[in-house]
């Protein structure tokens, strides 16, 4: 069964929430993201935590105790679990008007597709996408989306891919709708499933809009298999720089050991076509430190790519991706903008410190760039 | 003695009908004829839904292609994923409504009593102290709101989000959707479709605000504040003095970019009095910092990034 290290914030959560339930992390990149959709999302993770860190606990078992958290905690939480009652799953149930949703975002997406891949037809795609509709909800594998895959799969820019892993919020706004990146979820096949949910009754014919089952459910549901899918074939069509955005606050660690990134993506990295990989730790303005280059998990990483043959660098910090964080922190010291730290790369062919360089020091001259 | 006279017979072969060959060359010649007919009508027939008559051609690009699906799909993301709160919004009753706003009229003659419909079905209420305007700087207007979710530029309102970036026209002589062109103002057809739509919409938005609004102003151009502009036009003349009491503009200048308009600078001031005669306080930033570091994201190394400003 597909296990991650227990989280507990938010964002660690909502990363998560591509593999243990059905509402999704990945970003919506139409330029909207979704504060509410989040919080919602946001307040289902804490009934998540006890039922991950009781490893090990039959599905059936954990149903009781998560239902109860559910009705405890929030009132809110209890009328956003649809029907919790009586819910089979842990998961949100089906999205309402999924295939309108589906069928309205992939052909919004089309702008978007160079000019020999516009002929894309959405229909075909939806059909392919809706034959795990038929399939029991708990017996969907990841190459039960092949087909779909096929027919949605596109080129991705060279040097554009954003891999990351607990900053959801950050990764939207700094890809903006694929004009400086393209993650996962700026991609046709990853757009479409955006935050959606989706999965057959169990026992009858038809969409359950009660509730989907999640990775405490059973491995091979429709959610998870999807991303699973998703992320390989991210992967393996990825080219040239390879990026990668990782949250040192996060409590339990930038990199996580088990993860889709870890299982999903690394694997599946083309070593013919990546040129090297970039990872950024990034910190929460003010925030803890938890976590940089060369330390902890982000160094469990550095090792592993290092193993794999890959030429890698690693960025405290990225200064454009933390002027990004300034924006909502604008009077914070840490965000003055005549002292940014000029984060030297750390990589496996240069050992060069991340230097905070202060330019508030009186009289100094100005090298501060 | 031999008469010799074609003797049709031969093995194997059917006997033809008992006419002479002038007669069937003729009959060939008319047969042919009707077939090329045939073929003639078919195509015509199979062809015409394609290229209507009655379709006019214009200079604009044609409606945005499966508009309807798209228009469809994008309520429903933002009435349920965006905004949850709108969920009981009717999508596929705004999808027919919008529709209908514009498919068998004149695309010349498009007007605010057209969308009328649509918007009362697509009502929201923005909250106080939330709305953001922006002329001549949408993309980074709205990066600020994909930042700051809990603003709102007209287009993170329900038919902004639904309409944003999508052109669209019909035809009076026809109730199908014209893909192939749709009229600009080069067509001398400034009441089309998608312009009056914005035009309404923005007249919509900026009568709903209430308290302090915002608007970032591009302060690299010549005028950062052009009367012309839809915000000029229609926004700054529809807010209403007993609900805003603020408008507070942001002049930012591209990074590396003239500083040729400024909070000092004319055009700011004449915006400063169109507003003040309607008893609205007016209040002016250059490059307001939150908005500043959004530029700064694109270019790390400047100056003006780097030092303080």
């Amino acid at each position: 069964m597909f296990q991650l290290s227990p989280g507990t914030e938010a964002e660690r959560g909502r990363k998560r929430a591509r593999v243990v339930s059905g509402r999704q992390s990945c970003p919506l990149s139409a330029g909207r993201s979704h504060f509410s959709a989040r919080r919602s999302s946001e307040s289902r993770r804490p009934s998540e935590v006890p039922a991950m860190s009781a490893r090990g606990c039959k599905p059936s078992r954990l149903l009781l105790p998560a239902l109860l958290l559910l009705l405890l905690w929030l009132p809110r939480l209890a009328v956003d679990a649809a029907g919790a009652a009586g819910a089979r799953w842990n998961g949100e149930g089906t999205s309402p008007n999924l295939q309108s949703i589906f069928l309205g975002r992939c052909n919004d997406y089309r702008p978007l597709l160079s000019p020999e891949e516009q002929n894309k037809n959405c229909t075909a795609i939806w059909e392919a996408f809706k034959l795990v509709l038929d399939k029991d909800p708990c017996s969907v594998l990841p190459s039960d989306y092949d087909l779909f895959i096929s027919l949605s799969r596109h080129s991705l820019p060279r040097d554009k891919s954003l891999f990351w892993e607990n900053n959801h919020l950050l990764v939207t706004s700094y890809a903006d709708n694929t004009r400086r990146f393209t993650p996962l979820c700026d991609v046709l096949y990853g757009r479409v499933g955006d935050f959606l949910s989706w999965c057959r009754q169990e026992n009858a014919s038809g969409l359950d809009y009660q509730s989907c089952p999640t990775a405490e459910d059973c491995e091979n549901n429709p959610v998870d298999s999807y991303w699973k899918r998703a992320s390989i074939q991210y992967s393996k069509d990825s080219s040239g720089v390879i990026h990668v955005m990782l949250n040192g606050s996060e409590p339990t660690g930038a990199y996580p050991i088990k993860g889709f990134f870890a299982d999903f993506e690394i694997p599946y990295f083309q070593k013919d076509k990546i040129t090297r990989i970039e990872i950024w730790v990034m910190h929460e303005i003010g925030g803890p430190n938890v976590e940089s280059c060369g330390e902890g998990s982000v160094k469990v990483l550095e090792e592993r790519l290092e193993e794999m043959g890959f030429q890698y660098s690693c960025i405290n910090d990225y200064v454009p991706v933390k002027l990004l964080k300034c924006v909502d922190h604008s009077t914070h010291p840490d965000c003055a903008l005549n002292s940014h730290p000029v984060p030297l790369p750390r990589g496996n062919h240069y050992f060069w410190f991340v230097v905070y360089r202060s330019c508030k020091i009186p009289f100094s001259k100005t090298h501060c760039t | 003695m031999a008469n010799h006279r074609f003797s049709p017979v031969s093995e194997g072969e059917q006997p033809c009908c008992d006419i002479s060959r002038k007669a069937q060359i003729c009959l060939c010649v008319v047969l042919s004829l009707l077939v090329l007919v045939i073929i003639a009508v078919v195509t015509a027939i199979l062809m015409w839904p394609r290229s209507p008559p009655n379709h006019k051609e214009w200079q604009g690009s044609g409606t945005t292609a499966h508009f309807g699906d798209i228009v469809l799909g994008r309520c429903y993301t933002y009435t349920q994923i965006v905004r949850p709160e709108l969920r009981d919004k009717d999508c596929q009753k705004i999808q027919e409504v919008f529709l209908k706003s514009f498919l068998s009229k004149d695309p010349c003659d498009a007007t605010e009593q057209d969308y009328q419909p649509l918007i009362e079905l697509a009502n929201q209420t923005v909250p106080c102290n939330k709305t953001v305007f922006w002329s001549k700087t949408k993309e980074l207007a709205h990066q600020y709101t994909r930042v700051q979710q809990a603003l709102f530029t007209l287009e993170n309102t329900l038919l902004g989000y639904i309409a944003d970036d999508l052109s669209w026209c019909g035809d009076s002589g026809s109730s199908e959707i014209n893909y192939q062109s749709c009229p600009t103002r080069r067509d001398n057809c400034s009441s089309n479709p998608v312009s009056v739509f914005w035009n309404t919409v923005s007249k919509r938005f900026a009568e709903d605000a209430c308290g302090v609004v915002h608007v970032v102003l591009n302060g690299s151009l010549n005028e950062a504040f052009d009367r012309r502009s839809t915000f000029g036009r229609v926004e700054i003349h529809n807010l209403h003095p007993k609900k805003v009491h603020t408008l507070q503009a942001w002049v930012m200048h591209d990074i590396g970019g003239v500083r040729s308009d400024s909070c000092s600078s004319s055009s700011i001031r004449d915006l400063k009095s169109i507003i003040s005669e309607r008893n609205i306080t007016f209040t002016c930033q250059n490059n307001y910092r939150p908005v500043r570091f959004l530029q700064c994201v694109k270019n790390p190394e400047h100056p003006s990034c780097t030092s303080g400003i």
